[in-house]
């Protein structure tokens, strides 16, 4: 057992795991976050994508030891209070889920997509960037449709590489 | 047990003393588990200062081992490297990127590997770090077959290494598959072109993955296309069948064995095309 200790959606976390767990499991079993989501176990389906110093992962695909020290973000780090972050009010306004269960993987995604390109994201690059995450009720018409239209709200610069 | 050097001194250590599996973005070891838990010893690579960053000397690029894909794919590279930041930009998906290092890929050795044409398009090399020391080999000498490389189970791939001979050339990759992103390649190509003063192909380098048990390149194709100039030729007419005879696909789900020499055909020819196009802008 170790002791891991990073910075989850801004608050400081530390946990006693072995150091084989992955960090997708650390997320949802000792620290209780279980908004990331296992789909498959082999890093195809991108529902449990989180943000690690910045750069969008599959937490399956990672051991939480790693990800020691590092600042995290999970779906549950995105809303303010009860208001929404913008992809995740989009998704409700163009119905961009059904089951919901790929729906945190798919959001993060998203939110990393619009910090990279901003308002130059286009309908092409959407459909190429979502290739690493999979709906399996056939949605991804609205997923599209309200990433594309979070990323006019947001209409942030495109960030700096 | 877990370790986590943070030089390639301690990492070869490590190693040597305590055995152990090596991990750097995990794409590759985990997904290869399934929920099997993973196995006992691991060290992890990736906080290892060694086997980061790209830089551009004199002679050759150094592309540190650890390099993520997302990083090769962003870099600022001569033209002549379009052909491997194509490739990363082509492997697995965003996040995959975004883990999955170069070395991993080529330690990992699937015949599949798409880092792998390129590099052997490039001329490149890999370097070797052991506890005996520092050796250099091609990459067409360090990936031996599916899963098999010339890696001593005591040694660890540092760097990557890419001459600048060829890199004002024209490059281009090309990979097939079932479907445009997130797949195993059926075939990939890789091409680089270096025009001569005369407007002709002057050197050329040539090869396929995925359709043999390590990427091969096609040497009787690159001494041919020297002297040539192959604007206006059809794809298939650039490349015969004797071409690509000497490789040997298998038959599997993705693809028949005769679906893939076909397709290597013509999609060498698209890319020879390409990466002349690139070549002349
Ligand atoms: C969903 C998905 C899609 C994928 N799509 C593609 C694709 O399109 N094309 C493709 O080529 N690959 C693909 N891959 C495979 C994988 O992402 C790549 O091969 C990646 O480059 C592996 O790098 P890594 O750092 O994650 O390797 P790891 O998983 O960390 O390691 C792979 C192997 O290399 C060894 N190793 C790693 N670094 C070193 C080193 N420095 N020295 C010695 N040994 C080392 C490890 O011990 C292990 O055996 C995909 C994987 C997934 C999960």
């Amino acid at each position: 057992m170790t002791t891991v200790s990073m910075t989850v959606n801004g608050r400081q976390v530390s946990a006693d795991v072995e150091d084989r767990t992955l960090l997708v499991d650390y997320l949802r079993n000792a620290i209780s976050l279980t908004g990331t989501h296992v789909g498959c176990d082999t890093s195809q389906c991108g529902a449990c994508v989180v943000h690690v110093d910045g750069r969008a992962v599959k937490s399956c695909t990672m051991l939480a030891v790693q990800a020691a020290g590092s600042s995290v973000t999970t779906i549950e780090g995105l809303a303010t209070g009860d208001e929404l972050h913008p992809v995740q009010a989009a998704f409700r306004e163009h119905h961009g889920l059904q089951c919901g269960f790929c729906t945190p993987g798919m959001i993060m995604t998203a939110v990393d997509m619009i910090r990279r390109h901003g308002g130059q994201l286009d309908e092409a690059t959407v459909r190429h960037e979502l290739e690493g995450n999979i709906c399996r009720c056939t949605g991804y018409h609205n997923i599209v449709k309200a990433i594309l239209d979070a990323a006019a709200k947001m209409q942030m610069p495109a960030a700096a590489e | 047990m877990f370790w986590q050097p943070t030089s390639l001194q301690e990492a070869v250590r490590l190693l040597a003393d305590e055995g152990g599996i090596l991990v750097a973005g995990g794409t590759d070891v985990f997904p290869a588990l399934v929920d099997r838990p993973s196995p006992a010893g691991l060290i992890d690579l990736t906080r290892c200062a060694e086997l980061k960053g790209i830089a551009i000397g004199a002679d050759a690029i150094r592309i540190g081992a650890g390099s993520r894909w997302s990083e090769i794919a962003r870099a600022s590279l001569p033209r002549g490297l379009a052909a491997l930041q194509a490739a990363a930009r082509e492997v697995g998906s965003v996040q995959i990127q975004n883990s999955g290092t170069i070395g991993g890929n080529l330690c990992n050795a699937s015949p599949a590997a798409d880092g792998v044409p390129p590099l052997l398009a490039l001329d490149a090399a890999i370097e070797l770090v052991g506890p005996h020391g520092l050796r250099r080999l091609r990459v067409g000498d360090f990936v031996l077959g599916n899963r098999r490389t010339a890696r001593a189970a005591d040694e660890i791939l540092s760097a990557v290494l890419i001459p600048r001979r060829l890199e004002a050339g024209g490059s281009a990759f090309l990979k097939l598959g079932a479907r445009r992103y997130m797949v195993i390649s059926i075939v990939m190509v890789a091409v680089t072109l270096v025009p001569g003063p005369d407007g002709r192909i002057a050197d050329a380098r040539v090869a396929v993955g995925a359709a043999s048990a390590a990427a091969q390149r096609l040497g009787g194709l690159e001494a041919r296309l020297i002297g040539t100039d192959p604007v206006g030729s059809a794809p298939a007419d650039l490349v015969s069948a004797a071409d690509v005879a000497g490789l040997s696909p298998i038959d599997d789900v993705r693809a028949s064995a005769a679906y893939r020499l076909d397709a290597a055909r013509e999609l060498v020819g698209r890319a020879i095309l390409q990466a002349w196009e690139a070549a002349r802008a």
